[in-house]
């Protein structure tokens, strides 16, 4: 096989996520954020950096040590349907966790399951049936189950609300908030939808073709966004009221390949107040204060 | 009044099954006037979809049915014509676009190519060099750049928003007087989500076209749409012009739907308002208001019985025994 060249879906980017709270990473398709949360399990290894979790730098551990590790960082996908195993029941799908860490008698596996299932709000009779009986919504409760079934201390959310009909997303959301804090769970928000994100996010990234272009609390990033990305972003976003005024930000042409990004700030091909500097260096992370960061060359005289 | 130019009448359809014929809309009207756009809003299953197939002739064939009712376009109930008469309207009368571009590209021709054949069938006997003016005039109207080279590429060297764009070319090319578009943006990143919501809403202005808008996404709706259909389960729930649906809906389901929607005035991190459990499974559903297995202010009545269509105000309908009490 030919090496044609390299994708670089996800380039230097840091940022920390604390006890109970949630870090929402949002942008659009090829930016990378779920590139982030796959390796943040090491389900893509990292070709570069660092992820340290609870202190501990991850690149240093070995095979059983990432075994051990699993027990503390879980991930709920976007479709349900395809990540649990259509031929399994719920309860082979919810026991395996348990089997895998040599965890509990049978019987002890059983209350444990039982448990589970009432927690995330489905009938303890689940346990039979398989997945294919159950709505997307039901799917879903079926994933958060299996997500917290070992207590983990982080949970990266991929998308895990996108699929879901409107109606059914609410729920899924206050289900998230109430174990995040009754367990006190750090969640990994990653999504497109801005305006959940800024629901149940403490603090926001915006990722722009593997980069972090933006970081702030939640209702700032939404309030004051620092960054020209994000506010065409924001301005995009449709609004379920007919008498809001929008100020349309219009972003020209599409996203550049990740393969071949372009230099200097990646932004620069589609910003509006692109000038030379942008198309040839790259900006520097830089706050805005205590709590936002921009990566803007002119992010001071656009605010 | 303007002119409608679509009607549809108790339109009932479903699908031949192994477990015998299974309704999937039951009984809904609506009806949508040049250079309106009307939302057809709903989850998963509640028929918005199968509705557009049938006005479009398009059930899929054994096994889609379409019961009854009248679909009243140009003066032709569409439901009782033949499928050569069909297959005359659609394209070049009714427009349709999907959520996935590909289902109307064809990924072995070039861009040009289709584009040709979209425009032939609406005016034979054109020579190749004005099927080349008319094709370049077409997609940039719909806003491609660069398009004489884009004519030479084929669907995979473009991107989700460049396909979404030339299908739209290939809908209009005949300048049909109704476009239905089954959720075009919904794959779509939000940047380019509002681009092709403002290119469809210039060329209804520039064609006065009627478009039937389908989505589960409400934003949308408010952004595009004059008046909006929901559906729930196979019928209508409430039918109103935009503002009103969102100002003062009247129905629990509309009014739950919306509530559920954070927005800046949501507390962050806060329990959001939920509509309880899941529609019921075709097979499975009440004699009455197929809501009442999730609605609040459910009674005997509404199990019992299917409610009325009620005018409520002129352009507002709802289903629902206790409108009047239910909704603040």
């Amino acid at each position: 096989m030919r090496k044609v060249g390299n994708v670089h879906a996800v380039d230097d980017v840091s940022f920390t996520v604390g006890e109970g709270e949630t870090l929402g990473l949002v942008g659009e398709s090829g930016c990378g954020k779920s590139t982030v949360g796959l390796t943040l399990l090491n389900l893509i290894p990292a070709t570069s950096g660092h992820v340290f979790f609870e202190g501990q730098d991850l690149s240093t551990l070995g095979r059983g040590e990432w075994r051990a590790l699993r027990r503390e960082i879980q991930i709920i996908f976007q479709d349900p349907m395809e990540s649990l195993n259509s031929r399994h029941t719920i309860g082979t799908i919810l026991e395996e966790p348990f089997i895998i860490h040599k965890l509990g008698t049978p019987e002890e596996r059983a209350t444990w399951i039982g448990d589970l299932l009432v927690r995330v709000g489905l009938p303890r009779d689940a346990v039979s049936r398989f997945p294919h009986e159950f709505s997307g919504g039901q799917r879903q409760r079926i994933g958060i189950a299996r997500a917290i079934a070992l207590k983990p201390k982080l949970i990266v959310c991929d998308e895990a609300v996108s699929a879901l009909d409107v109606s059914v997303r609410a729920q899924i959301i206050n289900l998230l908030l109430e174990l995040q804090r009754e367990m006190k769970l750090a969640l990994l928000f990653i999504a497109h939808d801005l305006s959940v994100v800024r629901h149940v996010s403490d603090d926001v990234a915006v990722m722009y073709l593997g980069k972090i272009v933006e970081q702030a609390r939640a209702t700032d990033i939404y309030e004051r966004p620092a960054h020209p990305y994000t506010r065409a972003l924001l301005s995009a976003i449709p609004i379920p009221d007919p008498d809001h005024q929008r100020q349309r930000i219009v972003l020209e042409g599409d996203v550049p390949s990740p393969i071949t990004p372009p230099p200097g700030c990646r932004f620069h091909t589609r910003c509006p107040h692109t000038i030379d500097v942008c198309k040839s260096d790259p900006p520097r992370w830089e706050p805005v204060d205590d709590e936002q960061y921009v990566a803007c060359h002119r992010w001071r005289e656009l605010a | 009044m303007t002119e409608r130019v679509l009607r549809v009448e108790d339109l009932s359809c479903g699908f031949e099954t192994e477990d015998g014929y299974v309704r999937v809309v039951d009984g809904i009207s609506f009806g949508v006037a040049a250079g309106e756009t009307l939302g057809l809003v709903g989850e998963s299953g509640c028929g918005k979809t199968v509705s557009a197939l049938a006005v479009m002739g398009l059930l899929p064939k054994p096994a889609g049915v379409l019961e009854s009712g009248k679909i009243l376009f140009n003066g032709e109930d569409l439901a009782a014509v033949d499928r050569s008469a069909m297959r005359r309207v659609r394209g070049r009368e009714i427009g349709m676009i999907f959520q996935e571009p590909m289902t109307a590209l064809n990924p072995v021709h070039r861009i040009g190519k289709q584009i040709f054949e979209a425009l032939t069938l609406y005016e034979s006997g054109l020579a190749q060099g004005e099927l080349n003016r008319r094709a370049v005039e077409l997609l940039d109207q719909v806003g491609i750049p660069s398009p004489e080279r884009r004519l030479r590429e084929y669907p995979h060297q473009l991107s989700g928003g460049m396909r979404q764009r030339i299908m739209i070319a290939m809908a209009v090319a005949g300048r049909p007087r109704l476009l239905i578009a089954d959720e075009p943006t919904t794959a779509l990143d939000v940047t380019v989500q509002a681009q092709i919501l403002d290119l469809l809403r210039a060329l209804q202005r520039d064609y006065g076209m009627a478009m039937i808008f389908i989505t589960h996404d409400l934003g949308v709706v408010a952004e595009i749409c004059d008046h909006v259909i929901v559906m729930y389960a196979g019928r209508v729930a409430e039918q109103a012009g935009v503002r009103t649906l969102f100002r003062t809906p009247r129905h629990p389901y509309t009014h739950g739907l919306i509530r559920s929607i954070p927005t800046v005035e949501t507390p962050s991190k806060s329990m959001l308002p939920v509509i309880e459990g899941v529609v019921p499974k075709l097979t499975e559903m009440p004699p009455g208001c197929r809501f009442s297995n999730r609605c609040r202010f459910a009674d005997e009545l509404c199990v019992a019985e299917t409610p009325a269509r009620c005018t409520i105000a002129p352009g507002h309908e709802v289903a629902c025994h206790h409108w009047e009490t239910v909704v603040p």
